[in-house]
């Protein structure tokens, strides 16, 4: 039985299919990465994963539960935690309360008028602060990060709601090599605790880091497999050379 | 960080300025003027209230008239009934519009302390019912806005339409004082001042408590990205239906002090204007700042009260203009120049500031 299970999904935005006839399956305890040409429905899928977008027809199983076309909270809730392509940060907050926010153990609005501060809350934060490397910018706004500075951050928010599974969608785009390299690290050491989906581009990124590499074209699964398999795939390569490298 | 931005130095300012204002009584001997001090507090609630949803919450309102007019009513309806007895079972204006028995909704306001309960309830319920439907459904915004506006000329319209029980356009004018068993409270009392300015006091710090808290910190991340605020798990519509319904509240309870300041209630308290200017007083003031939204109230009311008669018709048009610029050159307001200014000097260790902001209220560490 998988971790993450998708049927058959198929999306169509008025009558253009985007997502057509996708399935795979994910593996608990390893990252997956998505790759695939722009325009292939990977963020696309990444919405119907976590309720953004309904799907037309098709299933998402998580632990065995369906959560096809649950509200957004109730999916985040069951543990799935979600990195936004373009960085989506509270901007006009401090990056402790960014991370104070997704720290979403209590939600509840009426409980939480009469609540000031959730235990556990301090040491998860000390633990993610130091991983995302955000301790020096506790007290600033968030929108005045720097482009990876921002993307740690939402990459720290996912981290503090403590989700079983994450999907980040481009998390290195914009970033330099050096914070590459540090993002690397930061997932080589979640992969130990929790299941990723990573949605990139970089195919030297990929290589670094993905257990197993699932590649989109036009909606549907082209190919899934180590990631040595997958650039040796004629179909593959034929539609990476079609596309100026991505 | 500066001066303005200091907890203690913003709950200290807090204190100056109710002790301030709970000492006007002392210093004016008019009456008159007293109770127009006392509608001031009343203004500072709703300006309070439209902090809270706009500011904070990022939800602009203009339809605030409808907790507060229902407040209002609920209230004038009450303090109506005090004055009927065995002899007299129905108001006035009731056989002037040829009814001959009490309407069934007027029932329960034969009691005062339930008649003030539905006075509290139904607008707070109104909001909640309405913010419930509106925000679940998404409607968010301009559109929201809309909404608003187009529910308050509603009830504007059904409450004039009414007229054998609301007495239409003219409004009800209970005859007597707001009466607790054998106590009235006479609106040109200090003691009439006082409770309004406890209320909006309690309010206040009750306000500043909210913001602080988990709920307020969810909410302001709810103002920035509501979308983004979902996929950590948290329901937005029950958010910003909460903070709806608790600004509603606030403004409810500003339509039963009015009443019992002035003993009228008519239409005009459900008037578009009225609403509007609710939030001209807070963008003026400084929406983010809710006492920045109170004093923005006590200025333009109190510059309407004065210059007004020389405006007459033009005021509005003068106060709309206003507003374009404080909107378009100080966003933040008048709260929001005072946080520039007192961010020309760096952190000094004494003396505290007038102004507040309770924008960046949430607790820093170290704090
Ligand atoms: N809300 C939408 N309405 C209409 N078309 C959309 C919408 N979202 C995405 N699409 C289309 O779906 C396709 C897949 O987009 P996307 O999932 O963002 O691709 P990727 O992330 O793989 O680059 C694109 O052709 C895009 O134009
Ligand atoms: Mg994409």
């Amino acid at each position: 039985m998988g971790f993450l299970e998708i049927k058959q999904l198929c999306k169509s935005f008025d009558t253009t299919p985007v997502i057509n006839d996708f399935s795979i399956e994910i593996v608990e305890l390893t990252l997956c990465c998505l790759v695939g040409p722009n325009g292939a429905g990977k963020t696309t899928t990444m919405d119907l994963i976590t309720g953004r977008q309904k799907p037309t027809s098709g299933q998402i199983l998580f632990c065995e539960d369906d959560i096809t076309g649950l509200d957004e909270h109730v999916i985040a809730r069951r543990g799935i935690g979600r990195k936004f392509q373009v960085p989506a940060v509270f901007r006009d907050l401090t990056v402790r309360q960014n991370l104070e926010v997704a720290y979403s153990r209590s939600t509840n609005p009426l409980k939480n008028i009469f609540r000031f501060s959730d235990p556990g809350f301090v040491q998860k934060l000390e633990q993610v602060v130091a991983q995302a490397g955000l301790s020096e910018r506790l007290n600033v706004e968030a929108g005045i990060l720097s482009h990876g500075e921002t993307q740690w951050l939402e990459i720290g928010m996912v981290l503090m709601q403590d989700p079983r599974l994450l999907l980040l969608d481009e998390p290195v785009a914009g970033m330099t090599e050096a914070e590459i390299e540090k993002t690397v690290a930061i997932f080589k050491e979640l992969k130990k605790t929790n299941t990723l989906v990573v949605v990139e581009h970089d195919m030297a990124f990929v290589r670094e880091i993905a257990d197993v590499v699932t590649v989109m074209h036009m909606g549907s699964l082209l190919a899934q497999g180590p990631i040595s398999e997958i650039e040796a795939n004629a179909r593959v390569r034929e539609v990476y050379l079609g596309e100026a490298e991505a | 960080m500066n001066i303005y931005h200091n907890a203690t130095a913003q709950w200290l300012a807090y204190g100056v300025f109710f002790v301030l204002l709970a000492v006007v009584p002392m210093f004016v001997d008019d009456s008159f003027l007293l109770n127009q001090f006392a509608t001031y507090g009343v203004f500072g609630l709703l300006a309070l209230s439209i902090s809270l949803c706009w500011g904070f919450g990022g939800i602009l309102n203009l339809g605030q008239g409808i907790p507060f007019g229902l407040g209002a009513y609920g209230m004038a309806m009450t303090m109506q009934m005090q004055s009927q007895d065995a002899s007299n079972p129905i108001p006035p204006f009731m056989l002037n519009n040829s009814l001959d028995h009490l309407p069934w909704f007027w029932e329960p306001f034969r009691h005062t302390a339930l008649g003030i309960i539905l006075a509290l309830v139904v607008p707070t319920l109104f909001c909640a019912i309405f913010g419930g439907l509106m925000f679940r459904a998404r409607v968010s915004g301009p559109f929201f806005a809309i909404m608003t506006l187009a529910m308050l000329s509603a009830w504007y319209t059904l409450i004039l339409d009414v007229q054998p029980y609301t007495n239409g356009a003219n409004g009800i004018t209970p005859p007597g004082a707001l009466k607790f068993g054998d106590y009235a409270i006479d609106p040109y009392s200090p003691v009439a001042y006082w409770s309004v300015l406890a209320l909006l006091a309690v309010a206040t710090v009750g306000g500043r408590l909210m913001t602080r808290s988990r709920f307020g910190l969810v909410v302001q991340a709810v103002r920035g990205d509501a979308e983004r605020v979902r996929f950590l798990g948290y329901n937005v519509a029950g958010y910003e239906t909460t903070i709806y319904t608790i600004a509603g509240f606030i403004a409810a309870v500003a339509g039963c002090c009015w009443v019992a300041l002035t003993q009228y209630v008519s239409p005009a308290q459900l008037d578009t204007t009225f609403s509007l200017s609710m939030v001209i007083w807070a963008g003026i003031g400084g929406r983010l700042s809710l006492i920045g939204a109170i004093i923005g109230a006590f200025l333009i009311q109190g510059a309407q009260s004065y210059l007004g008669d020389t405006f007459l018709n033009t005021w509005l048009l003068v106060l709309g203009g206003f507003f374009i610029l404080v909107v378009r050159f100080l966003p933040k307001g008048l709260a929001g120049l005072l946080e520039t200014i007192l961010g020309r000097f760096p952190l000094p260790q004494r003396g505290n500031s007038n102004g507040n902001s309770a924008q960046r209220l949430y607790p820093q560490p170290g704090e």
